[in-house]
């Protein structure tokens, strides 16, 4: 039978909200849902006309191994589904392409958007300066799909309930433990203005005239996830997906281009300003404000205007 | 340990205007200047240092056209011993392609390895799929977003995943497995002109990538490429610098944050 199968993302007791892109992007291609859950108490929602939970532990059904054979079983039960769904997060990346490997399915990560008409996927290239159209053949569709793309198209469902066993855990990869992140010096979540700089300062010489000018400003020095890469600010410091997410009034971004995962991480801020001699930057498309410019000039002019 | 590491020579577009031509058939990169992909620099790091404390080889291997023979110079200067040219002309956008077509080199070229790096991603086409694939296809375990490698023993390792918000998760897995490095594992070390001239001296062999091609039945094509679509966009401060940074100030004051 025809339907498209949801592979719940949860951690740690949570149901995460970008379940509702998955649910999302089924209601779009009009597809009964069934989505698979592990044992636990979670606020799963009615998003899906069937909830399957596997009774296995949180830390089994997120290991891609142990997913494959949940999957055999499913597929087994049910059939093939036209469509399998993960959540574009670290978990969603992993375990979509694990499965289209192991069942040798199509495989498209990043979904952004579907056009109905082309039946075509669409998804980020080169940081989201182009997208492209991708049409799958050959199998059930294996896609991860961008948090915040679908959860619009998301419907109440019915969500039966059934139960089923999950097959033995793997010995070849196992959870050992979460490991917290160091304790920060600041908690950029709660500043109410951030100067946030990029892969655009060029080099960690330049982070001390950065923290200057947010010192004058009284901002809170925050970076993108280059800059954390590079160890030109502690971890702590980063905004985006895998650092933290920020509200602030204002989030003044300098030499950021914009790549989804920080977008994500800033978008809810009540004013952006973007600043950035890229006039193409997709921070752009989400900045309140924006400025072209060689952001060195502009940080030092605002330190001769401030004093 | 030996230790196979992937790395792809990639389009450096963070600054660079991108045009689409021939009504959606294609990207124009003639312009665009290319480089090592930024993940796959850091797994080239982490293999070396690894093979540094344990002993064994790093080997590189790129997929790509001839051009691709600057980063296996680059990753020997960085202290893999050998460099591997899988060479083909084509751009394979489906990564399930790519990946079978890995799988068939290493097993037809019978390459001995432990560990398969690939970086999580490449920055091009930010699929994150061909280490997810090829560990399916080999049958062997595998993770992704690998933040931190703690233990290193014959028969597993212990890694830290990344996941969101800070948290990582530390798993143990078994070896031989493929690993996808996260960008951020380590801090690369610098490579010298020099270090590329005297990598140059080491022989890379070259292989042809359609001797390993492998049919499928199931696949992905792109059919069209095409521009974001623009939303509300921002209101763009414009002028000379004084009135640019003035306005901004005035901004920082409407909202309360800046006196």
């Amino acid at each position: 039978m025809s339907y498209a199968l949801i592979i719940a993302e949860v951690r740690r007791g949570v149901f995460e909200e970008r379940n509702l892109d998955s649910a999302g992007i089924a209601a779009l291609l009009g597809k009964e849902a069934v989505m698979l859950i592990p044992d636990g108490a979670y606020e799963a929602g009615n998003i899906a006309e069937t909830v399957v939970k596997v009774k296995v532990a949180e830390e089994v059904f997120l290991n891609p191994l142990n997913l494959k054979n949940i999957l055999g079983q499913v597929f087994a039960a049910r059939g093939n589904p036209d469509l399998i769904v993960f959540t574009h997060s670290s978990f969603g990346m992993e375990s979509a392409a694990y499965t289209a490997g192991a069942f040798g399915f199509p495989v498209v990560t990043d979904v952004s958007g579907y056009d109905k008409e082309k039946g075509v996927f669409l998804k980020s290239y080169y940081s989201d300066k182009i997208f492209g159209e991708f049409k799958a053949s050959g199998g059930p569709v294996v896609i991860s799909v961008r948090s915040g793309s679908f959860k619009e198209f998301a419907v109440d469902k019915a969500a039966k309930a059934e139960e089923m066993e999950g097959a033995a855990p793997v010995e070849t990869r196992t959870f050992v433990e979460y490991v917290e992140e160091e304790k920060a010096d600041v908690d950029i979540t709660k500043a109410d203005f951030l100067l946030s700089v990029g892969r655009g300062i060029g080099s960690k010489e330049e982070i001390p005239a950065y923290e200057d000018l947010a010192g004058r400003l009284k901002a809170v020095l925050s970076g993108s996830r280059p800059v954390i890469d590079k160890m030109w600010l502690p971890k702590p410091r980063q905004v985006g997906t895998s650092g933290k997410t920020v509200r602030p009034k204002v989030y003044l971004a300098m030499g950021i281009s914009g790549a989804f995962q920080h977008i994500a991480g800033m978008k809810d801020s009540e004013c952006i300003i973007a600043v950035n001699k890229d006039t193409e930057a997709p921070i752009f498309q989400y900045a309140h404000f924006g400025i072209i410019a060689d952001i060195h000039k502009v940080r030092d002019k605002l330190k001769e205007i401030v004093g | 340990m030996n230790i196979l590491v992937f790395a792809k020579r990639v389009a450096a577009t963070q600054e660079e205007e991108l045009r689409i031509r021939d009504e959606g058939a294609a990207v124009d990169l003639s312009k665009v200047p290319f480089k090592i992909n930024d993940w796959d620099n850091y797994s080239v790091e982490e293999a070396v240092r690894i093979v540094e404390k344990t002993g064994g080889t790093v080997t590189a291997i790129s997929i790509g056209d001839a051009e691709s023979d600057e980063v296996l110079r680059r990753a020997i200067a960085m202290g893999a011993r050998d460099g591997f040219l899988v060479s083909s002309g084509e751009i394979f956008h489906d990564p399930g392609v790519r990946s079978r077509l890995i799988q068939n080199f290493i097993r037809k070229e019978n390459i001995p390895f432990d560990v398969i790096f690939t970086g999580v991603q490449s920055e091009d086409d930010q699929f994150g799929c061909v280490g997810g694939i090829l560990g399916a296809c080999l049958g062997l375990p595998y993770s992704s977003m690998v933040i931190g490698i703690d233990a290193v023993e014959k028969d597993h390792m212990i890694i830290r995943r990344e996941l969101e918000g800070g948290l990582q998760e530390r798993v143990k897995i078994a070896v031989p497995c493929v690993l996808s490095i996260q960008s951020g594992i380590n801090e690369p070390r610098y490579v010298s002109i020099m270090g590329i001239r005297k990598a140059s001296k080491v022989e890379r062999k070259v292989f042809q990538a359609a001797d390993y091609a492998a049919p499928a039945s199931a696949g992905i094509e792109v059919v069209r490429w095409t521009y974001p679509e623009k939303k509300g966009g921002a209101t763009m401060l414009t002028g000379e610098l004084d009135t640019v940074c003035g306005q901004l100030l005035g901004i920082l004051k409407e909202k309360g944050v800046f006196q």
